[in-house]
């Protein structure tokens, strides 16, 4: 059980179903939620990858901590993205965003 | 001496940090506080310029060479260091940037609008441009280029005048295609130099094959040479400058254009040697037609700052023919001359930001007999025509002088042709002078104030540039020189 | 720095040459406001030159050349030398630009009083004054050049004073112009002398040439450029229309800088390396033809026009290539002569002129005549011996200068340039007392009424006293010129035996200097048998009644009793026209300058900028964005769709590698 497959099998299945919510969601924040999904499925990756092949230098875990704060970030410029959005057409479906198309 | 004691002191970055920190400040003022913005600018240029001039004063000529030196390892895998450094090419350049900006914020000081974004986005500009002055790592040198260009589109396209989006958009594309080749050419001659250092000398030092050099070098050529307004990649100079405000356009024709010329100088001339020996019969023939051509098409243009910018053409062809000749001499009054005309545009622009912002006009059949309501505006105008035009005693006649000696030497059907370019040139600055000042009193003008006490200082010190390394050139030359003679024994 | 005190000659010459300068900075950023203190600052300065000029040429005159240099920067193997070359020469022409200078500018005090830019004329008078003291005694031919180029600006600013006018600031433009394109000439000779001789000190240039330091073909082909830039500066022929446009300027600055001194920088430079330019046989020929040719062309146009300033201005451009001419023959000192002499009694007419144009408020000598311009007593005494120098009788300073180049002229093998010389006497003598007879003699009396209408008026005593102080600071400056021109002329031998003066002088610049003057001395000697004494009573029969000649035909035409006061060229209309069109040149510079720069390359040029150049990188760019159309269809603006699109895309492509 604790082998470098069942921790890929796992991020594959975190990356699908994030895949999955960012393609079906209409709701902004619902696209947001999956994207960290599809984030933290890479952190797995990199920290399994890590632990299992090269644990000496820690490179996979500084990559993680990485994507973390590039995760906060995202995430906040995306929110903000979103409220200015919601100030605009009043909602956040993204299908209200439709006529930003040039 | 001083140099010396101050040999620990990063006195280089300390002066690109003038322009972030101002920046960084300026970013946290609220936008309503317009005076205080303007102050804390003119503040930091004027640090800026306080401390180019302490640099300037304290380089040691006699013993010539790199000095002032910063050098810190930064990504060691593919080698690019924190190198920073300055010779008798770069200090010119940095004090004539100090200068312009100095002198270009305390030209904008009646800016209302979006007053703001626009100094800041000024001293992103002027960073980058010191950064590619000091820079002597080829990876840095290229970054801050670009840090350079960018700021230039929103500063165009917002506070413009005519046609300033189509001048914002052409301007940028045409500078980020330099950019398109002198990326390649950097990454080129870093990899045909082992790809394990980005630092000038040490790639200097590997000395590239005759081929790698030919290529290399024409790629950079083109690349900066579109910046420096080389013929027949000049049709955005004038557009540009006539869309820009008049601040940006003082630092674009002043400094940024010398940034192409002197990327081709730093970079092209030094890591490729044997390339410029092989291109040099075509810089010559493109400086040359840019003498010549800028100042025919210049003479059909109703424009002020039209026929400023091909003015800009002319002059820069100028810079090329003495770059092409690889002699001391030209090399010198290459360097002199961007020096001299970098002085000379910003206060041609200024001057006629001036005009504009009193009359809305820079139509010259429009405008007429100014000599009269706005003497003391005109006369600016009227000498920074003058040194235009080569008269003796002002900076840009001896770099005339010096490249033309060369180029007669070296190119003697060239030389001969840029000597007639005076004649146009002569022609043209006066035809503009004459429609633009003389002539009687024009009603439509007559309300208008002459230039304030306070506006009039930033262009006397320009003024007073001019004729100072006019009178003494050599305290220019003397620097010069120091780095241009063994420069040129690799030719 | 220190030198400059220690030693009185340099302290001198320096202060006398540079004073101006500062004295033109005062004004324009000091006392622009103050017209009373920028003149009085103008007139004080020029003075104290003037003072430093005539004690440099008293206390030097018997001393050897004196050089004095400095190096002023170094440019890889090119030094350039700034310094001070006092020779006769220099110290002769500085002395008359000093005290020509000094009389116009106080001149100017009356003529130009009322004026709303006084304080801007003479600022630029000052700079006139600081450039040409500077040229004059220049000891490098760069140097020269430069002051040579800062002449021009001075003149460039004095023609277009009257800037309101457009006509004015077009003659001022037209002659910074046409100098530069004679300057172009003369900057690429400098600069080849520059490549193939290394040095433009004047004394070495000098010397070099007259010991064959210079290869033959250096030496003309460098002669004949710098000779572009006498043909530019002293109005020679092909560019000699922008003289007469320049009398758009004060008449003050027409007697100074138009016909006394700056367009006879010209012929002062010609015989400042004369010594150079004899070395070539070929390019002594050349100026010759160009003086001759000069010299006919422009006495025809002055016996046409009606306008005042317009004869003297064509008749100075006929006087300098009088010198040419007699420099090209080899007459040094009878061309520095005429030039001395001419320099006095031309500006004598133009201020006398200048006197009647104030006066009258117009340059038309008939309308002058007619309003009794021979009641100016003074100006009308002082213009006629002007005129009477100018014509060549004796015993006025015109007289000595014109039997000397006659007689240069006449030991020439070929005859032609002699006969030029004596027709264009005959020429010079008709249109100045065609003038003359005009204004003394006018058609049908003087009308009355004119004066009367000037003086009434309530403020009749206040202009009067006005009048006085204008009319005197006119009135001294022109007896004082023409008391000049009245002995001038008898000092020719002590004059000739300081600009001869030669060999027996120690020191090694002297070395220089000597063998250069031998030159001079040999080739004077060989082609003339300078001046006078040596000329036969033959050539002084000749020459007089060559004068007397043209001044019998003037009176025939227009000063005796029932002349028909036409002239005998109005009898063929066309001739008059093409005199007075100037030969069409202007008609065809203009033409040229429409046509082929204006309408031809200028606005191809623009052509090409926006049509070829922008146009194809716009063309470029509708490329790049229509491509983008073409495939914009993909963007749905459905992000979601798009997402899909990318994810299937990346799918694809992980199975092919995969796979």
């Amino acid at each position: 059980m604790n082998s470098l497959s069942t921790y890929l099998i796992i991020s594959a299945l975190l990356f699908s179903l994030g895949l999955l919510g960012i393609l079906q969601r209409r709701n902004l924040i619902g696209m947001l939620i999956s994207v960290e999904l599809l984030l933290n499925a890479a952190n797995l990756n990199f920290m399994a990858y890590n632990r299992f092949l090269a644990p000496d230098p820690v490179v996979g875990q500084v990559i993680t901590l990485f994507v973390m704060g590039l995760a906060a970030a995202e995430a906040a410029i995306g929110l903000s993205i979103i409220l200015a959005l919601y100030r605009k057409m009043h909602s956040i479906n993204i299908e209200a965003a439709q006529k930003m198309k040039g | 001496m001083t140099a010396m004691n101050m040999a620990g002191f990063p006195i280089l970055t300390t002066i690109l940090m003038t322009t972030i920190v101002g920046l960084l400040v300026i970013i946290f003022i609220p936008p309503e506080k317009t005076k205080l913005i303007k102050q804390v600018s003119l503040a930091s240029a004027s640090l800026g310029l306080v401390l180019c001039l302490w640099l300037y004063h304290a380089y040691d000529f006699q013993k010539g060479g790199l000095q002032f030196v910063e050098r810190v390892l930064w990504v060691k895998s593919i080698g690019i260091y924190w190198f920073n450094g300055v010779d008798g090419i770069n200090l010119p350049m940095m004090l004539l940037t100090s200068v312009v900006l100095f002198t270009g914020v305390w030209t904008m000081w009646e800016l209302e609008h979006r007053v703001k974004e626009f100094f800041a986005l000024m001293f992103l500009l002027v960073a980058g441009v010191y950064g590619v002055f000091m820079s002597m790592d080829l990876f840095w040198i290229f970054v801050w280029y670009d840090v350079s260009l960018f700021p230039m589109y929103p500063l165009i396209a917002i506070w413009g005048g005519t046609r300033k989006e189509y001048g914002a958009m052409k301007l940028t594309l045409y500078l980020l295609a330099g950019s398109a080749f002198i990326l390649p050419a950097i990454l080129f001659l870093w990899a045909k130099g082992g790809g394990h250092t980005f630092d000038l000398f040490m790639l200097q030092k590997i000395g590239f094959t005759p081929y790698v050099q030919n290529v290399a070098f024409l790629m950079l050529y083109l690349g900066f040479g579109i910046l420096a307004a080389v013929w027949p990649f000049h049709t955005w100079s004038p557009v540009g400058h006539v869309a820009a405000p008049t601040a940006v356009s003082m630092i674009h024709a002043g400094v940024l254009m010398k940034l192409g010329a002197y990327g081709v100088l730093r970079i092209g001339m030094t890591l490729c040697p044997q390339g410029a020996v092989y291109w040099s019969h075509l810089m010559a023939l493109l400086g040359t037609i840019g003498i010549i051509y800028g100042a025919i098409a210049g003479l059909g243009q109703t424009d002020l700052k039209y026929v400023i910018g091909y003015s800009s053409v002319s002059h820069m062809g100028i810079v090329g023919l003495g770059l092409a000749t690889l002699s001391v001499n030209g090399i010198n009054g290459a360097v002199f001359q961007m020096f001299a005309h970098g002085i000379m545009t910003a206060l041609f622009f200024s001057s006629v930001g001036f005009i504009y912002d009193r009359t809305h006009t820079k139509i010259i059949p429009e405008l007429g007999g100014l000599s009269k309501t706005m003497p003391v505006a005109s006369s600016f105008f009227i000498f920074a025509a003058l040194a235009g035009i080569g008269v003796p005693l002002m900076a840009s006649f001896w770099a005339e002088l010096l490249v033309l000696t060369a180029a007669v030497k070296a190119f003697p059907v060239a030389g001969i042709l840029a000597c007639m370019g005076m004649i146009l040139s002569a022609l043209f600055m006066l035809r503009v002078v004459q429609r633009t000042f003389y002539g009687e009193k024009n009603p439509r003008w007559e309300h208008i104030p002459d230039v304030s006490k306070f506006l009039a200082v930033p262009r006397v010190i320009l003024m007073s540039c001019i004729l100072f390394f006019g009178l003494f050139p050599k305290v220019m030359l003397d620097v010069i020189q120091s780095t241009v003679i063994p420069f040129v024994t690799r030719f | 720095m220190g030198a400059i005190f220690r030693d009185p000659v340099l302290f001198a010459t320096v202060l006398g040459a540079n004073l101006p300068f500062f004295t033109m900075a005062v004004i324009l950023i000091f006392t622009r406001h103050n017209p009373r203190l920028s003149s009085q600052l103008s007139v004080g300065s020029i003075a104290v030159s003037a003072v430093c000029a005539i004690s440099l040429l008293a206390k030097l005159f018997f001393a050897p050349a004196l050089q004095y240099q400095t190096l002023w920067f170094v440019s890889g193997k090119l030094n350039i030398v700034f310094g001070y070359y006092l020779d006769p020469l220099s110290l002769l022409m500085l002395t008359i630009v000093g005290i020509i200078a000094c009389l116009v500018q106080i001149y100017s005090l009356g003529y130009m009083a009322g004026d709303p830019g006084y304080s801007r004329y003479y600022a630029f008078q000052s700079l006139f004054a600081w450039a040409m003291m500077n040229m004059v005694i220049a000891g490098s031919m760069l140097q020269l050049f430069i002051f040579w180029e800062m002449v021009g600006l001075a003149s460039y600013f004095l023609i277009g004073f009257y800037y309101e006018k457009w006509s004015a600031s077009q003659a001022g433009k037209k002659a910074f112009v046409m100098n530069r394109v004679g300057d172009v000439g003369f900057f690429l000779g400098l600069i080849l002398l520059l490549l193939g001789f290394g040095n433009l000190g004047i004394p070495e240039l000098n010397h070099a040439a007259s010991t064959h330091g210079l290869s033959q073909g250096l030496l003309t082909a460098s002669a004949l450029l710098i000779f572009c830039g006498v043909i530019g500066k002293s109005a020679q022929f092909p560019l000699l229309t922008w003289l007469p446009d320049a009398m758009e300027g004060p008449t003050p600055v027409s007697a100074l800088l138009h016909s006394a001194t700056m367009v006879a920088a010209g012929v002062y430079m010609f015989s400042r390396i004369f010594p150079f330019f004899s070395g070539s046989h070929d390019a002594m020929q050349f100026a010759l033809v160009i003086g001759t040719v000069t010299m006919l062309l422009s006495s025809s146009m002055a016996m046409v026009t009606y306008d005042l300033k317009q004869v003297w201005a064509y008749s100075t451009v006929s006087q300098l290539g009088y010198m040419v001419m007699a420099l090209a023959s080899g007459g040094y000192f009878a061309g520095v002569f005429h030039l001395t002499t001419h320099a006095g009694f031309k500006a004598l007419l133009f201020l006398c002129s200048g006197i009647f144009i104030h006066e009258f408020h117009t340059n038309d000598m008939r309308i002058i005549g007619k309003q009794g311009g021979r009641k100016l007593k003074i100006p009308m005494v002082c213009i006629t011996v002007g005129a009477l120098a100018l014509a060549g009788v004796f015993p006025f300073s015109g007289f000595f200068s014109k039997e000397a180049i006659l007689s240069v002229l006449a030991a020439q093998p070929n005859k032609i340039w002699f006969a030029a010389g004596l027709f264009g006497a005959v020429l010079t003598a008709y249109y100045s007392f065609r003038l003359i007879f005009h204004i003394l003699l006018p058609m049908g009396g003087i009308e009355e009424k004119h004066h009367h209408d000037d003086h009434g008026g309530s403020s009749h005593e206040h202009e009067e006293e006005h009048h006085g102080y204008i009319f005197w600071a006119m009135a001294i400056p022109v007896m004082i010129l023409a008391g000049v021109s009245l002995v001038l002329g008898f000092a020719e031998h002590p004059l000739e035996h300081f600009i001869m003066r030669s060999v027996n002088v120690p020191g090694e610049l002297a070395a220089h200097g000597g063998a250069a003057l031998q030159t001079v001395a040999h080739v004077a000697a060989e082609g003339a048998g300078h001046a006078h004494e040596s000329g036969s009573p033959m050539l002084l029969i000749l020459g007089v009644s060559a004068g007397l000649l043209g001044i019998f035909v003037a009176w025939l035409e227009y000063g005796r009793k029932g002349a028909s006061r036409k002239g005998f060229l109005s009898h063929v209309p066309a001739i008059w026209k093409l005199f007075d069109l100037r030969w069409f040149m202007d008609v065809f510079y203009r033409k040229g300058l429409d046509t082929f720069m204006y309408a031809g390359l200028t606005s191809l040029f623009t052509l090409n900028d926006r049509r070829i150049i922008d146009g194809g990188i716009d063309g470029i760019c509708i490329f790049t964005e229509g491509s983008g159309r073409l495939f914009s269809f993909l963007q749905s603006g459905m992000l979601q769709f798009n997402l899909l699109l990318m994810v299937l895309c990346a799918g694809a492509a992980v199975l092919y590698f995969v796979i």
